[in-house]
């Protein structure tokens, strides 16, 4: 009766090929000590070597940047993907926008953590024109390296503000026609506001429209359209 | 002395739970109720009525017919859940009203006390003890929230994926059992 039962499986000229699986057959030296086995040859290898995100620091890449020119091309293929598959400018803004809320939550949380894990009572927002203030500076710096450029609030709506932004980063590289001109690649940004706005409890939709000026050609314009909710709950707290 | 967490998403469904038995000596507190049920009830609804009344100390439930019922006094599976669920209403109260994001003890049952941690991105973590602990509690919901924003920080992890990394439940008990 042979001492392993998986050992008998292998015939003799296998186990010549058993060497030939190079990065298996050196795992098998340390797993079980008795004779190689086929599980062992296609396990994973050791623990403890593959890295994970749980070991990392969140802080050690607080302040590292990612260059433009990468992400330009990144965007670049993210917008021309869409471009394929959408059927007018309003479904290609609301794709971006998703593919933003995406990124926004992360922004928010990820930020949140940085500003606030160091102290005894993390706090969180729940008026929304603290907040808006911290979007203008603490979430453009976060993801844009500069504080957004003004806020504004519209005087023709109680509900709706803007985030005004010269000259957005992303978009710097992107020509649009002049019969698309309605259309704004900002409206990734628009999704990251939108996925801050959301997680805080300020649902709310956001737009991004271009209101070029004479000095400013790229200037975008995010509008927040917020919630009757929102505004309900404002109210309240004002009493 | 046990601990139940529970992770919940914006959307209130469940990502990640986890009991933990403390070994650090809690005082026994006696339940005025306990004292009232009779010995023979021993059915399966009685052992929720046990543990519905709060009753910690099951002495009187014990006997039982082949062992066929479970320990009821609050550590059924199921009383735990809806104490989890009822307390969701009181932490959004409490919720709009205060900034902090680590709202102490938000509701009390029995001898359940409920604690919660609220993140910016609206995920709740709560937890379920028996003990006062508000400085432990506190450091443990710390971690949690750190470990939790390196999950969400997977592109392939959204708000309702439910947390199933091993990893993670590694350090979430490692974590009980430092701070709680």
């Amino acid at each position: 009766m042979s001492a392993h039962p998986r050992f008998s499986v292998l015939s003799a000229s296998s186990l010549a090929s058993l060497d030939h699986l190079s990065p298996a057959a050196s795992s098998t030296r340390f797993s079980l000590p008795s004779a190689p086995s086929i599980n062992t040859t296609l396990a994973a290898p050791k623990p403890g070597v593959r890295p994970n995100i749980y070991d990392r620091n969140i802080n050690k890449t607080r302040t590292a940047e990612v260059s433009a020119s990468a992400f330009a091309f990144l965007f670049s293929e993210v917008v021309q993907y869409t471009q394929k598959r959408v059927s007018g400018i309003a479904d290609f803004e609301r794709r971006l926008n998703t593919l933003g809320y995406r990124v926004g939550v992360r922004v928010l949380e990820l930020m949140s953590w940085r500003n606030e894990s160091s102290s005894k009572t993390p706090k969180r927002e729940i008026h929304f024109l603290p907040e808006l203030r911290s979007i203008h500076t603490q979430v453009w710096r976060a993801v844009f390296g500069k504080p957004a450029d003004a806020i504004e609030k519209s005087m023709e709506n109680p509900d709706e503000y803007m985030v005004i932004d010269n000259d957005p980063p992303i978009t710097r590289s992107i020509s649009v026609p002049r019969d698309m001109n309605q259309l704004s690649c900002s409206s990734f940004t628009a999704g990251v506001v939108e996925a801050v706005l959301d997680g805080l409890g300020f649902p709310a939709r956001v737009t991004a429209h271009n209101t070029p000026t004479d000095a400013y050609p790229n200037r975008t314009t995010i509008l927040i359209k917020l919630e009757k909710s929102v505004l309900e709950r404002e109210e309240a707290f004002k009493t | 002395m046990s601990h139940h967490l529970f992770l919940l998403s914006p959307s209130d469904t469940p990502l990640y739970e986890l009991t933990h038995y403390s070994s650090k000596p809690a005082q026994t507190t006696t339940s005025p109720l306990a004292s009232n049920l009779p010995s023979w009830s021993t059915s399966a609804f009685a052992g929720t009525l046990t543990a519905l009344s709060g009753a910690s100390s099951v002495s009187q439930s014990y006997h039982v017919q082949g062992g066929g019922v479970r320990m009821g006094g609050g550590k059924d599976r199921h009383v735990i859940q809806m104490i989890a669920n009822a307390s969701l209403d009181v932490i959004e109260d409490v919720m709009r009203k205060d900034s902090l994001m680590y709202l102490k003890s938000v509701d009390k049952f029995n001898e359940w006390t409920i604690s919660a941690f609220v993140t910016p991105g609206n995920m709740k973590f709560v937890l379920l003890h028996e003990t006062r602990n508000d400085d432990g509690i506190r450091s443990f919901f710390l971690d949690v929230w750190e470990l939790y924003v390196k999950t969400m920080l997977n592109p392939f992890h959204t708000a309702h994926t439910p947390i199933r990394s091993g990893v993670f439940d590694a350090r979430v008990r490692a974590s009980a059992k430092k701070h709680l």
